[in-house]
């Protein structure tokens, strides 16, 4: 069976994203279509192909708030603003701020025309903006860094709040326990998607909101069995990985079995392996 | 002609010649095909003026002919939704902001983004600013004083032809660039956000309501 699944190896591996879209349409009903192809040549009975299907959730809550501007982008920002505020003309409350100014400047002068005076507006433009100042000192604006950042949780989601973080969960593979992408077995008569979709349901039980963005899977990882475990059926394991947004903000805890975390770009290194992070690092964004 | 005038020129001598040469400037005053040049003055096609190089720039007679706009609404264009090639149709791209210049750069941003990833933009408008009244219960009194003035600006951008393999890309991408402020979506383009766009005219449906 070297032939056909030697064949599909060289397709998948050429690019993860470009190729999915139709290999993934093919994956269901193409695999038949395949051994109907090359049947003649094929000497094992029509079996599936040697490599194990699994379906990964890459799931991302995105940042909270945007990153904080760099020193050359704080300076730009506040040139800009100043060409800005310069250029620009008086605005409606400007002007009636001016008025009134000139009004008082007046009144202090000429006291004889205090009689017309008497229907001037109670309410000034200075009032106002001191009204204004004053709701402004008292808004207090959260912190940048949580708790959670400062004790380095890594199970918490309140943690860098202007990156994405990505769910890391152990999970046995083979014989081992491994920190990986959540993933599950592929299984007849269902897309790569809902396998996806299941994962985030057995993750916690249906509490968890995300969305995905699409249909197409967002990377791909594939890997042979050690040969001890490899058998005619199973030579090795092809992994798609599907992205999903994060929409709601709690994750029952209770819920989680084994460990799990949540982590942002750069700490991906700690807990993966060089080639599954190579691929994981393709598909996840900056920050 | 040349044929004739060999003839005549064989048979006589002096006397012919006069004959011969009465011939040959009446072929030339006729501007024959056999001494045309390929010189402008010699055409028959002359725009008047005299230089030679009169109407050197003329390239309005080589566009093609362009139909002249009616004033009547441009009827919409409907794609097909996930064919073949599983693309999507025509999707909007909503943003709406309270801060005008916010918006219109991302939505800026937004186009060339499309642009660069070959994705063909349909249209690209706004739609009218609504103005917003904000009301305060004054703490001392039951009057309700104007506190602020808030407009609402929106901005569309249309693309068409999107790949079910792009489009998670393109989404996270235009989410993650998204500024604070602006509220994004993203939707099929139907019939009645074509219809939204155009003014309704009061009396027209007038008489229709009182002619039914």
């Amino acid at each position: 069976m070297a032939a056909p699944g030697g064949w599909r190896g060289a397709l998948w591996s050429r690019g993860g994203g470009k190729m999915a879209a139709p290999m993934q349409r093919g994956l269901c009903g193409g695999a038949g279509r395949w051994r109907g192809a090359l049947g003649s040549r094929c000497l094992t009975a029509a079996a599936a192909s040697p490599w194990r299907l699994l379906g990964a959730l890459c799931l991302q809550r995105p940042p909270r708030i945007t990153p904080a501007l760099s020193p050359v982008q704080e300076e730009m920002a506040r040139l800009v603003q100043q060409i800005e505020v310069e250029k620009s003309h008086f605005s409606d409350h400007e002007i009636r701020h001016l008025v009134e100014e000139e009004q008082l400047q007046k009144k202090k002068y000429n006291i004889q025309d205090e009689a017309t005076d008497s229907g001037q507006a109670i309410l000034l433009a200075q009032d106002l903006e001191d009204a204004w100042e004053q709701k402004f000192q008292s808004f207090k604006a959260g912190h940048r860094l949580t708790d959670a950042d400062k004790c380095n949780d890594r199970t918490s989601l309140n943690r860098k709040l202007d990156r994405n973080l990505v769910l890391l969960v152990k999970q046995q593979v083979g014989s081992q326990e491994q920190w990986l992408l959540p993933q599950a077995e592929w299984q007849a008569g269902e897309t790569l998607r809902s396998t996806a979709e299941r994962v985030l349901a057995t993750l916690s039980g249906n509490h968890i909101r995300a969305k995905f963005l699409g249909n197409a899977p967002c990377g791909f990882y594939k890997y042979k069995f050690p040969k001890a475990f490899r058998t005619e059926d199973s030579v090795g394991a092809k992994i798609f990985f599907f992205k999903a947004l994060l929409q709601s903000d709690d994750m029952l805890q209770a819920e989680r079995r084994g460990e799990y975390a949540w982590v942002s770009k750069g700490e991906l290194g700690d807990y993966l392996k060089p080639d599954y992070l190579k691929q994981i690092t393709s598909f996840l964004m900056d920050q | 002609m040349r044929s004739a005038l060999g003839k005549v020129l064989c048979l006589g001598k002096e006397m012919f010649l006069k004959q011969a040469f009465a011939l040959s400037s009446i072929t030339a005053a006729r501007g024959s095909p056999i001494c045309a040049v390929g010189s402008m003055t010699l055409s028959c096609k002359r725009h008047y003026r005299s230089q030679p190089t009169h109407g050197i720039g003329r390239f309005r007679h080589l566009l093609p002919v362009e139909v002249s706009k009616k004033k009547r609404d441009k009827v919409q264009m409907k794609e097909i939704n996930v064919g073949s090639d599983h693309e999507y149709g025509d999707l909007n791209i909503q943003m709406t902001a309270y801060d005008m210049c916010l918006v219109e750069h991302y939505a800026q941003y937004v186009h060339k983004l499309c642009n660069r990833f070959s994705i063909r933009v349909k249209e690209s408008y706004a739609m009218p600013t609504k103005t917003m009244e904000v009301m305060v219960m004054q703490e001392h009194g039951s009057k309700l004083t104007l506190d602020a003035t808030l407009t609402t600006h929106q901005r569309v951008v249309q693309i068409s032809g999107l790949s079910s393999t792009l489009a998670p890309i393109l989404l996270e991408i235009i989410q993650s660039n998204q500024p604070e402020g602006v509220h994004l979506s993203v939707k099929e383009h139907t019939e009645a956000d074509f219809m939204v766009r155009l003014k309704t005219r009061p009396e027209l449906e007038e008489l229709k309501a009182q002619m039914s």
